[in-house]
């Protein structure tokens, strides 16, 4: 089934048409995005049950972008009638505009061309097979008491297991003097957290599942609790690791966070328009084994942060980043292609209406390879499959790799011998890391469960993930 | 918007529910190198509305709740619509039942009026000015920089008497300072202040500056091994927040946490310094509207009260103290000049500092570090260290210099014993 429209954005439509107007009256360029949000997160635990609105995904709101002549200001609100739009065009003409003249001694004003406004009218929807709104907060909450219930009578070192799932329905409308664009967007996402301890010692495993659609994903998570219960108490008998370089198998979800924090965010042209991300000096040449083909884009898979079109009303695309081990392209929201003249990807994103829009990861991934999985474990002589990404950042400027992982399971002479190291702290250097890349599985695999930040803020949902692959690692 | 809310709880038949109203405002400026790249302002008004349900199944008496949001725009049938199907959702969560927080009506109270009555877009003006003050060099400069200042005015009210209210600026936001000499390096900072503290601005800028200067001098990670690690700058407030997460109601209650009141938090056998650690109130009231003040949480090691919101407080059968957000530590016994006489390894940059407050674990890729080896002082870049806070909390050194940090004032480091490091 399709999403619904917005019934309210379709309410204030004439109202936010006529303010479009108004504003084109007085600047060359100017766009209302308007987006209508419901979300909702449902989680459960041994002591907490919760069924809330999340604050962050929900709401609706406006933002006004206008270009002066010279550059551009927005205004982010919550409230409009036909009554407000005299004041909110004061607001932007007494306001933002006269911002850019009370500048420090030596600062002056980014001189921008127009945005390109090309003609586009369309509207769509993503699809979904049961709504969760209609699935219903008591089935939700069922299922997931249940799942947590089976999680914790797993053993009795379980300490806790909470099981959650979030939705967020959206609708947005893009209007500018050449665009009216609508889409209305469903995605579900959920997890299970498991908490074993012994002693003081408390050790975490997680399990993310997402998808483009709705409460079907309930069917996807009834089998998952026991493997992440049984990962916790497997985590209690962890060692620390070793430090050194070893020979490592990433599985999906841990190839996803290479792929996302590792190298990712410095193709984020943003960071190009800084100088701050070392791959604009790489562009056209090789950062990866000749193996690697990696994807990005709101319209490269059907993931949590697929959308017909970005924040700036730009079409999505699947943009190929690294086309056999060569950079082919970054990707970029509007303003930050203009200033490097290269064509917008579809990445201008914001957290919400009430947030700037920058360039933003969407689903990226590496394309699958040829080798089978089992190949490539008999293949290590020592070495590592790493499993359950724990936390990731990026450092475009340097390409330094800081990614955490919960699981290393030991391999030696083409064998898992069961010896697990926790936790793991991935460093070097990026391109050292994908150029020593020798396989990559048939196999590929994007999760969406978490949200991806710009430095500490500005959330948005993203998927990644990708082949299994094997690399030399730098591990600690 | 309250009256509209009240009107359309009575109608969809709840009786005990709390109210949340905010308005936010803001001015934003975004700059690349020396020039204002976007500017923005937003006016948001909004409120979530928690309904609660209380019921019995069998010999269980619970307490269910389920959160909404509304907004202006919204109607009074649309409001009851909304809050109907949280009192049906509500129905279905089932929490151990808790009473609401017990209030009473107080004026709403002004904070933070540091800002002499200043517009936000000027104290956005006067904070980029002072930002930008610092930023005289030709090889080491801003990169790039984001400004905040905001106002919050909130007020929050329940059925069970709570009707308070705040209004609260801000300044915050973060910038990246690059070093072309050398190696082409950067660092990035965050900073938020509640006055106009543009002079502690001005310094951070300057240390960052000093900072990213020796970071594109550093060449290759330090030698693998086990260290005396000293971390200064805002990774002391990490080490120390994993004290303040561990005492909180929230930990405890589910037994993620076995610390208890009158309980030594280092675990006993402490060697070096004892913890001491005041929570601090950044707001007036909670997010529940519980009265915030400054709280010792912590002196000579011992824990003194279990901190948190109500609920949980409440199945305690402790004082609900509210969620801090901010916390302080008095001075160390050491200067970090006779911590670094001894070989060790300093990091002052993480590229991202993580510390698992269930676990313990800490670690982080060094993006900058010095390594002492008694005479030289050598830039270090690379690598990472990886330790548990269990292993060394007992013990612990302080520096006696002090450091004011986003919500955290203390000691600027603190050395940590046998941690390892995986470097080159």
């Amino acid at each position: 089934m399709k999403v619904e429209s917005s019934k309210y954005l379709s309410q204030v439509k004439p109202v936010l048409l006529h303010l479009r107007d108004r504003l084109l009256e007085e600047y060359p360029y100017a766009s209302i995005l308007a987006s209508d949000s419901v979300s909702k997160q449902y989680t459960v635990d041994k002591n907490v049950t919760s069924a809330n609105t999340v604050g962050r995904l929900s709401g609706r709101g406006f933002v006004v972008k206008v270009y002066d002549g010279c550059g551009y200001g927005e205004y982010s609100f919550n409230e409009i009638t036909e009554e407000k739009i005299g004041d909110i065009l004061e607001k932007i003409k007494k306001e933002i505009i006269p911002l850019s003249g009370q500048l420090p001694e030596g600062v002056r004003s980014s001189v921008y061309a127009m945005l390109e406004d090309q003609p586009a009218v369309f509207a769509d929807s993503t699809e979904y097979e049961i709504d969760p709104r209609e699935y219903g907060d008591e089935a939700i909450i069922r299922e997931l008491a249940r799942a947590s219930e089976e999680g914790r009578a797993y053993s009795e070192k379980i300490l806790d297991c909470e099981a959650f799932v979030q939705y967020q329905k959206y609708s947005k409308l893009f209007l500018s003097r050449n665009k009216d664009l609508e889409q209305n967007v469903l995605w579900m996402s959920g997890g299970f957290f498991v908490l074993a301890a012994r002693g003081e010692e408390i050790k975490q495993s997680y399990r993310g599942f997402s998808n483009l659609g709705g409460a079907e994903l309930l069917t996807k998570m009834r089998e998952g609790v026991c493997d992440v219960a049984k990962v916790g108490l497997e985590l209690l008998e962890s060692e620390p690791m070793v430090p050194g370089e070893y020979e490592c198998i990433c599985n999906p979800e841990v190839t996803g966070m290479i792929v996302h924090e590792a190298f990712g965010h410095g193709v984020e042209m943003d960071m190009f328009v800084k100088k701050r991300a070392q791959a604009e000096q790489f562009v056209g040449k090789q950062v990866a084994s000749e193996l690697v083909t990696m994807h990005d884009g709101a319209a490269a898979a059907r993931e949590v942060a697929t959308y017909f079109f970005d924040d700036e009303g730009v079409l999505a695309k699947d943009t190929v980043v690294i086309e056999k081990g060569i950079l082919k392209a970054g990707i970029s929201d509007a303003q930050s292609a203009m200033h490097l003249g290269t064509a917008p990807t579809g990445n201008g994103r914001r957290e919400s209406y009430q947030r700037k829009a920058y360039t933003r990861m969407t689903n990226t991934f590496f394309q699958g390879g040829n080798d089978k999985v089992e190949d490539m474990i008999a293949s290590v002589k020592n070495g590592f499959l790493l499993e359950e990404p724990s936390s990731g950042m990026e450092d475009p400027k340097n390409w330094g790799i800081q990614c955490m992982v919960n699981i290393a399971r030991e391999i030696k002479d083409g064998k898992l011998t069961g010896k697990i190291f926790s936790p793991v702290v991935l460093t070097g250097y990026v391109p050292d890391l994908l150029k020593s890349i020798s396989m990559v599985s048939e196999t590929v695999r994007l999760g969406g469960g978490g949200m991806c930040g710009k430095g500490y803020k500005e959330w948005v949902k993203v998927s990644d993930g990708g082949s299994f692959i094997k690399a030399r690692i730098r591990l600690g | 918007m309250i009256e509209k809310i009240l009107a359309a709880l009575k109608e969809s038949g709840v009786e005990q529910y709390q109210i949340t109203e905010s308005r936010e405002e803001s001015a934003e400026l975004f700059f690349i190198r020396r020039s204002l790249d976007m500017r923005r302002i937003k006016e948001i008004r909004q409120a979530e509305v928690v309904v609660y349900k209380e019921f019995w199944e069998g010999e269980n008496h619970l307490m269910g709740s389920a959160s909404v949001q509304v907004q202006e725009s919204f109607s009074q049938e649309e409001m009851a619509g909304l809050f109907r199907d949280a009192l049906y959702a509500a129905g279905f969560v089932k929490n151990k039942f808790y009473e609401l927080y017990p209030g009473q009506t107080q004026e709403a109270r002004a904070v933070s009026d540091g800002f002499g009555g200043r517009s936000l877009t000027e104290i956005a003006g006067e904070f980029s000015g002072a930002m930008f003050a610092e930023d005289r060099e030709e090889e080491v400069f801003l990169n790039s920089a984001e400004i905040f200042a905001t106002k919050v005015t909130r007020r929050i009210l329940n059925s069970r008497g709570v009707d308070v209210g705040y209004e609260k600026n801000r300044v915050e936001g973060e910038f990246v300072v690059q070093c072309t000499a050398g190696q082409d390096v950067e660092t990035y900072q965050d900073f938020a202040y509640d006055g106009m503290n543009t002079d502690a601005l001005r310094q951070k800028v300057r240390r960052a500056m000093e900072m990213t200067r020796a970071r594109a001098e550093a060449q290759s990670a330090p030698p693998a091994g086990e260290y005396r690690v000293i971390l200064s700058g805002p990774y002391v407030k990490t080490i120390l927040g994993y004290y303040v997460e561990r005492s909180g109601s929230y930990m405890i209650y589910p037994e993620y946490s076995s610390f208890r009141q009158g309980c030594d938090v280092q675990g006993g056998d402490v060697e070096k310094e004892r913890i001491n650690l005041t929570l601090k109130a950044t707001v007036p009231y909670s997010a529940e509207g519980i009265p915030m003040k400054d709280r010792r949480l912590v002196q000579d090691g011992k824990l003194q009260f279990i901190h948190g919101g109500n609920r949980f407080a409440y199945y305690l059968q402790v004082e609900p103290t509210g969620n801090y957000a901010g916390f302080q530590a008095p001075q160390g016994s050491v200067s970090l000049e006779e911590m670094r006489r001894t070989p060790c390894l300093e990091v002052v940059n993480f590229s991202d500092f993580q510390m698992d407050e269930l676990g313990g674990h800490f670690g982080g890729e060094i993006r900058l570090g010095f390594l002492y080896d008694g005479e030289k002082r050598i830039p270090v870049t690379g690598g990472s260290i990886n330790g548990n806070i269990l292993d060394v909390q007992k013990k612990l050194v302080f520096s006696r210099e002090m450091q004011v940090e986003k919500e955290f004032e203390g000691p600027m480091a603190v050395c940590l014993e046998g941690v390892n490091v995986a470097g080159i």
